[in-house]
């Protein structure tokens, strides 16, 4: 009698479906290098606001494919295509009062995660690439914020214009591109290319260098957690698909919000603008240079724009301690603070200041 | 032992420069030299206020008296402008907009296709017909069951949003 034994197959239990097809997608798309670790203080709001940002911008897209498919941006016709879609178009007033609202939050959105970053140090060593990518990324928005805002050509619209093209001026031969003469194109109708298409194409490009850069360098430490702020590893982790998770739940309710503003408080619409005169103001995220304009004039706008970038380009030069709480880093918070006071401040200022002209008549 | 005055002096120090900041503002100069300005800027001033602002009603009416007293009249016909003032003291909105836009001799509602006369005055010509005023649409807002659906669509992924939040983490 032999006394090999024969080994049986062990029933291996049955694989779910949902686990095969997660499988079968993993192999073909590598999903599963989406579980890398990061810290748990990556699933807070705070940790979000970057992430949500991004996600309020491919709202902006495709609300704005939809916006394109009406918009008309040739001068003579512009207003009245506005007025087609908030008046003629199915749900064209809505998906315009979530692209205005939507721009909002995108810009509250980036400013909150630019300060979150800046009071955390998450600046510093080895991530000073990432904060000016990040301080470009802010000034695009910007860029798509005034662009968008010219679109609607209403008198505001036309104001801003205006200025812009008294900026450009200022800026002498690299000035051109405002010039009317540029191109033999209007100028309404090349801020429109730029507003769907050349800004958000840097902007994803900027975008995917941010994200590539925060996997390459990881989360930055929390400083006000005892077990990372010096990176010991002692925080606990999750992957990062739950971060995600988490983002798509917020992403929920900021949707929520947006349709709830959309539909109760829809952006107006002014009448067709009066070339030669100024009597309205710019809306909130621009109100800031309002009075700078007031005391400088229109240099003032463009002098005040740099001055704000600038400084934002030269935080990782000024604050290079190894410090990251900002009780330590007392003096450039403290100026952080008495800069962003001032902002709101101008804001609250040119909000209940009369308007005035800027531009000699 | 925790100093508790110490966590006072950022918010402190930001207060003080909203409070400089705000103390430092000058009112705006809106009414120096306004018989210096000529008649003509300040009806299209006014005409621009009523459609923009319609309810700046004293704003427009200060321009109003500024373009009748004004030294400068070229351009102007005043007789419109002293009825536009009284439609406006009648709280007649449209009418005054009317006037003062005849009184400049332009056409209401005309397109700007390229703002490169910047700052340059508006043509002097007859309006034959002057265009609906009803241009600005202001907001509008969905109705009817388009307004209930969104409105319920926007508060169910707000509440479902908040919920799952906490299931999440």
């Amino acid at each position: 009698m032999s006394d090999t034994t024969v080994e049986r197959p062990v029933a291996q239990p049955p694989v779910p479906r949902r686990q095969r097809l997660w499988d079968a997608l993993d192999e073909r798309l590598g999903l599963k290098g989406l579980q890398y670790p990061v810290p748990a203080h990556a699933n807070t709001l705070a940790y979000s606001l970057g992430g949500l940002s991004l996600i309020t911008f491919v709202l902006m897209v495709a609300t704005g494919i939809f916006l394109t498919q009406y918009y008309n941006p040739a001068p003579d016709a512009a207003h009245d295509s506005v007025r087609h879609i908030i008046t003629g178009v199915t749900l064209g007033g809505f998906v315009r009062g979530f692209h205005y609202w939507g721009a909002m939050a995108m810009i509250v959105l980036v400013g909150l995660h630019l300060l979150r970053v800046f009071v955390s140090a998450s600046f510093k060593r080895p991530r000073e690439g990432n904060w000016v990518v990040g301080v470009a990324l802010a000034a695009i928005t910007a860029g798509l914020f005034f662009s968008g805002s010219v679109l609607k050509w209403d008198q505001e619209s036309l104001e801003a214009l205006e200025h812009n093209i008294e900026v450009g001026k200022l800026l002498g031969r690299f000035g051109f591109w405002f010039a009317e003469t540029f191109g033999g194109i209007p100028l309404l109708t090349r801020l429109y290319v730029v507003h769907i298409s050349v800004l958000p194409a840097l902007f994803t490009l900027a975008v995917a260098v941010h994200l590539l850069l925060v996997k390459r360098h990881g989360m930055a430490p929390s400083p006000f957690r005892r077990d990372t702020a010096k990176d010991t590893g002692a925080e606990p982790t999750r992957p990062f698909t739950r971060h995600l998770a988490e983002l798509g739940v917020l992403a929920l309710v900021l949707v929520g919000v947006l349709t709830l503003l959309a539909v109760l408080l829809p952006p107006a619409h002014g009448p067709t603008p009066i070339e030669g005169i100024e009597v309205t103001k710019p809306p909130w995220p621009l109100l800031w240079v309002y009075p700078v304009e007031d005391w400088i004039g229109v240099s003032g706008i463009l002098w005040a724009t740099l001055a704000i970038f600038a400084a934002l380009l030269l935080v990782p030069l000024v604050d290079r301690s190894p410090e990251r709480h900002p009780r330590r880093r007392l003096p450039i918070v403290i100026a952080a603070g008495v800069v962003v006071a001032a902002i709101i401040a101008l804001i609250v200022y040119a909000w209940v200041q009369p308007v005035v002209s800027h531009i000699p008549m | 032992m925790k100093r508790p005055v110490r966590g006072l002096v950022l918010p402190a120090a930001v207060w003080l420069a909203v409070l400089v900041l705000v103390a430092m503002a000058s009112p705006a100069l809106a009414h120096e030299g306004e018989e210096a300005v000529p008649a003509r800027t300040q009806v299209q001033v006014a005409v621009a206020i009523l459609r923009t602002q319609p309810e700046q009603v004293d704003l427009a009416a200060d321009r109003i008296n500024d373009a009748t007293e004004a030294k400068d009249k070229q351009g102007v016909d005043v007789d419109r402008v002293e009825q536009a003032k009284k439609t406006l003291e009648a709280g007649d909105m449209a009418a005054t907009e009317l006037l003062l836009e005849q009184a400049l001799g332009s056409c209401p509602g005309e397109p700007v296709t390229n703002p490169s006369r910047i700052r340059g005055k508006l043509p002097l010509k007859a309006c034959p017909a002057p265009a609906p005023h009803e241009l600005a649409v202001g907001r509008v807002r969905p109705q009817g069951a388009t307004r209930a659906s969104l409105l319920a669509i926007g508060a169910l992924l707000v509440l479902g949003g908040l919920l799952l939040t906490r299931r999440v983490r």
